[in-house]
């Protein structure tokens, strides 16, 4: 019953997703594609961070080598052969997670807080090799690519959503086995979890290519959506909206994290342009990112544990 | 002339690095908090000292009216990190992802509003004397010595603060067990107000030397912050003097980078040398658990 309770919710929540763009402008449907592509990242970020609990502060760095791995192979700046679109962005994902490989060998080993410093780190190390290497790269610019997901915006948004599906799909499939349940029981108890026989480091290496795999999934998808590489797919600010958004949708749940990507997405870049244009008559120095710091900042401190899980006690107290 | 200049001009950066580090890695020893917002501070000493220094010049001689600016611009910066220590982490303190999304958010937001009011033009705190000695036959600039005899200066009250006074072996038994240092009557909220003042003061000063020799923009805040991350990584999370050795270790390789290479590439030899750290000593070179 349940199953089938879960299948009739998933097609009417297709249905409804792959019929917006017949009463939605064509703007917006282009904004709605872009969040399910970030959605990807912010679900990604909580197979590693929700489900094993350690903190992985450099998503970005996926993100962006998936995106500069699927653009140099659309264009002609190495003589890199000339791959068809999605065949590109599986070759994103596939270095993303090469690269997730090898930093997860060296700092998996350890435990507590020198995985968050090193993955802190690496994306700017990354974003010097777009400035070493301008003409590889693009430099502080970028560069463009020639083909794209499809031709007009509506058939990109279903693109898009096809690409968000089959990925996220595949993740919750993951985190439901028992592979699944081994990361959660290191969340709980690492050292209880390698009592019981649990190949810790494996289990904890797995998670994280498996998260970088889909990071630099999302990072060439999102290259193909908009047409444009840039360094600013390794930056820090795309990564803090990554756990802003995780963190609002409730860690270690894939759906919250999954909803929070797609509601920040658009609130930042549709509902807040139009907050600041209130604002822009005063001489503060406010811009929209000011505004999104503020509000992510006193949120955390209102609820600490995420605001799924203050709102839900919030409902509770008042049942009594 | 090679490997003088790396020792000469390696520890007057290692020094400010050091600085820096050290401040990091004692909140982190003995709050367990991993201050994003600790780069900030570094930036914010400069501009503070610059505005408060433009706006004191008024009224007195330049170089007593420098002098006032950078302490009270080291003491408001210190005040400041008491006041997000207060208003911001505390409340979030039993959540580790939220202390690191917390400050982040801080250092991202400071960084904006220094950019919309002082746009991203790089500012120095001014220097009054002007002149170069000879050192082992490197030119040094006498900015430069002076940051290096401050910093070192600085290093070394600071070892002896926390080595021989009694606050120092309160934070010393804080660090090692917060719930004994309790037990045995130690104020332990008292003793984390006292470490992010002093560990913002430090990055104050040294954002306040380094501007001195180079120059501090607003988006200098992460980049020191990374530097701050390789330091504690190789010295190992938790050991202030783990730190400051670390911290002389990067300011040579990154002399010595800059003169072998370019500039840019010392990130990426900075991050070689943690892999290559991490792969050998897993702990860094001073770790503690």
């Amino acid at each position: 019953m349940k199953g089938m309770k879960r299948v009739i919710a998933l097609a009417i929540t297709l249905a409804f997703a792959a019929s917006l763009p017949l009463y939605i402008p064509e703007a917006f449907i282009y904004l709605l594609g872009l969040a399910l592509l970030f959605a990807i990242l912010v679900v990604s970020w909580d197979v590693m961070v929700g489900y094993t609990g350690y903190v992985n502060l450099g998503h970005t760095v996926f993100v962006g080598i998936g995106a500069y791995t699927a653009a140099l192979l659309q264009s002609q700046r190495l003589a890199l052969p000339t791959l068809p679109v999605p065949a590109s962005i599986v070759m994103g994902g596939f270095v993303a997670a090469l690269v997730g490989l090898f930093i997860g060998i060296v700092t998996l080993r350890l435990r507590g807080y020198y995985f968050a410093l090193v993955t802190a780190i690496l994306p700017l190390v990354f974003m010097q090799t777009v400035f070493i290497w301008p003409d590889i790269f693009g430099g502080e610019e970028g560069f463009t690519i020639e083909h794209g997901l499809a031709g007009s915006v509506v058939e990109k948004y279903y693109a898009a959503l096809l690409i968000a599906f089959v990925s996220i799909a595949v993740m919750l499939l993951i985190v439901n086995s028992p592979v699944g349940l081994k990361l959660k029981a290191i969340r709980e108890d690492e050292e209880l979890a390698e009592a019981v026989g649990i190949d810790t480091v494996k289990y904890k290496i797995m998670a994280f290519v498996i998260s970088s795999f889909f990071a630099g999934i999302g990072g060439a998808a999102i290259v193909h959506y908009r047409m444009v590489v840039a360094p600013d797919l390794y930056d820090i600010p795309l990564m803090l909206l990554v756990i802003l958004s995780a963190v609002i949708g409730g860690l270690g749940t894939i759906y919250g994290p999954m909803i929070g990507g797609l509601l920040i997405y658009l609130a930042k870049n549709w509902w807040l342009k139009e907050v600041v244009d209130v604002f822009r008559f005063t001489a503060l120095p406010i811009n929209d990112d000011v505004i999104l710091y503020l509000i992510l900042i006193v949120v955390a401190i209102l609820m600490p544990e995420g605001v799924y899980q203050g709102i839900k006690e919030k409902l509770k107290k008042e049942r009594g | 002339m090679g490997l003088a200049e790396v020792i000469v001009l390696g520890s007057i950066i290692g020094g400010i690095w050091a600085l820096v580090a050290s401040g990091f890695s004692l909140v982190f020893g003995v709050a367990r908090i991993l201050n994003f917002a600790h780069g900030t501070y570094f930036a914010l000493g400069a501009y503070v000292a610059v505005v408060l220094n433009s706006a004191l010049k008024n009224f007195m001689s330049d170089c007593f009216s420098l002098i006032l600016s950078i302490i009270l611009s080291i003491f408001i910066v210190g005040f400041i990190g008491v006041a997000v220590y207060k208003v911001c982490i505390r409340p979030v303190k039993m959540y580790g992802v939220m202390i690191i999304l917390v400050t982040l958010a801080i250092a991202l937001l400071f960084e904006e509003i220094l950019l919309t009011t002082f746009r991203d033009t790089p500012i120095s705190v001014p220097f009054p004397l002007s002149g170069v000695v000879s050192i082992a036959g490197v030119p040094v600039p006498y900015t430069r010595l002076v940051a290096l005899v401050v910093a070192i200066l600085v290093i070394a009250l600071l070892d002896r603060f926390i080595n021989a006074t009694r606050t120092g072996k309160e934070i010393l038994a804080t660090s090692q067990d917060s719930e004994a240092a309790m037990l045995v009557g130690i104020d332990v909220e008292r003793i984390y107000v006292i470490v992010t003042f002093v560990s913002a003061a430090l990055a104050a000063l040294a954002g306040i030397l380094y501007s001195q020799i180079y120059a501090v923009n607003p988006q200098t805040a992460i980049r020191v912050l990374i530097y701050a991350f390789a330091i504690v990584i190789l010295g190992g999370l938790g050991s202030v003097r783990g730190s400051i050795i670390a911290a002389f270790i990067i300011g040579f390789m990154q002399v010595a980078v800059s003169i072998a290479l370019e500039a840019r590439w010392s990130e990426i030899a900075a991050m070689l040398a943690i892999i290559a750290i991490l792969i050998v000593r897993p702990r860094g070179l001073m770790g503690v658990e």
